[in-house]
């Protein structure tokens, strides 16, 4: 197989088991169009914190597939962003103001801090591996 | 209505469309990865994914379409298609960059055109 077929098929295997946990996510905590989504803000928070984490911390040496199917494949999907905009427009429809703004800012704040706390210690755990080799 | 079916059967076809989507998102950032200086795959992927997810909620609200088809393509389709992670894990390493503007333009542009895109899709299907 050429490396961008193993990449592909990572990516689909990676994708069908993301979309399940955040389906599942989303059946054990389910929100109706015109309540806060919760679990949505869960999902993105915490896969912007493992991406993070996997892109600093996975060395270069790591194989593309994997790295493919964990980062694109399994936390591209598990995460949404089209979800967080259909929330926006059904709380504005149901004129939930606050909620539908606390809601995007909360998803951009958290989900940029974890990101930056996921790359800072993944950046921290590769220097540590250096340093005892 | 559009799409009725038992609860397994829809599952199953959600998550399958999640994997295929994913792949389509992968396919557009090996293709549009680093080229021009903005983060055109993740914006590409995430504008169409939200007009998308506009019209499936429009769709589904007037009772076009039923709610399990609603989860196909919202959860699976659409949410398989758009990305939060990469979004905000681009968005931070640009500003640790110090690319403070490309980074804020990121952010900016995810947001206003995917509610615009999304609010016009959904008013479009009443």
């Amino acid at each position: 197989m050429t490396s961008l077929a193993k990449s592909v098929a990572a990516v689909f295997v990676g994708g069908v088991l993301g979309t399940s946990a955040r389906l599942g996510l989303d059946y054990v905590i389910p929100h109706g169009d015109d309540d806060f989504p919760v679990s949505t803000l869960l999902i993105n928070v915490v896969g912007s914190a493992l991406l993070g984490l996997l892109v600093a911390g996975i060395g270069p040496d790591a194989r593309g597939w994997l790295r493919a199917g964990l980062g694109p494949g399994l936390l591209g999907s598990f995460t949404t962003f089209s979800a967080v905009m259909v929330s926006l427009v059904s709380l504005t429809a149901g004129n939930q103001f606050g909620s539908a703004l606390l809601y995007l800012v909360m998803s951009v704040m958290l989900g940029f801090a974890a990101a930056l706390l996921g790359l800072r210690v993944g950046h921290r755990a590769v220097q540590r591996r250096g340093e005892q080799p | 209505m559009i799409g009725d079916g038992s609860m397994v059967l829809v599952a199953a076809a959600a998550v399958l469309c999640g994997g295929v989507a994913s792949v389509l998102r992968y396919l557009v950032s090996v293709l549009l990865g680093g080229r021009g200086t903005l983060q055109w795959a993740v914006l590409v992927v995430n504008v169409v994914g939200s007009a998308l997810g506009g019209a499936v909620l429009g769709l589904a609200e007037s009772g076009v379409i039923s709610t399990d088809l609603r989860l196909i393509l919202l959860g699976g389709v659409a949410g398989g298609l758009t990305t939060f992670s990469t979004w905000s894990v681009e968005t931070v390493e640009l500003a640790l960059t110090g690319k403070w503007f490309r980074s804020a333009l990121n952010v900016g542009l995810n947001i206003v055109l995917g509610s615009l895109v999304a609010t016009a899709a959904w008013l479009l299907v009443q």
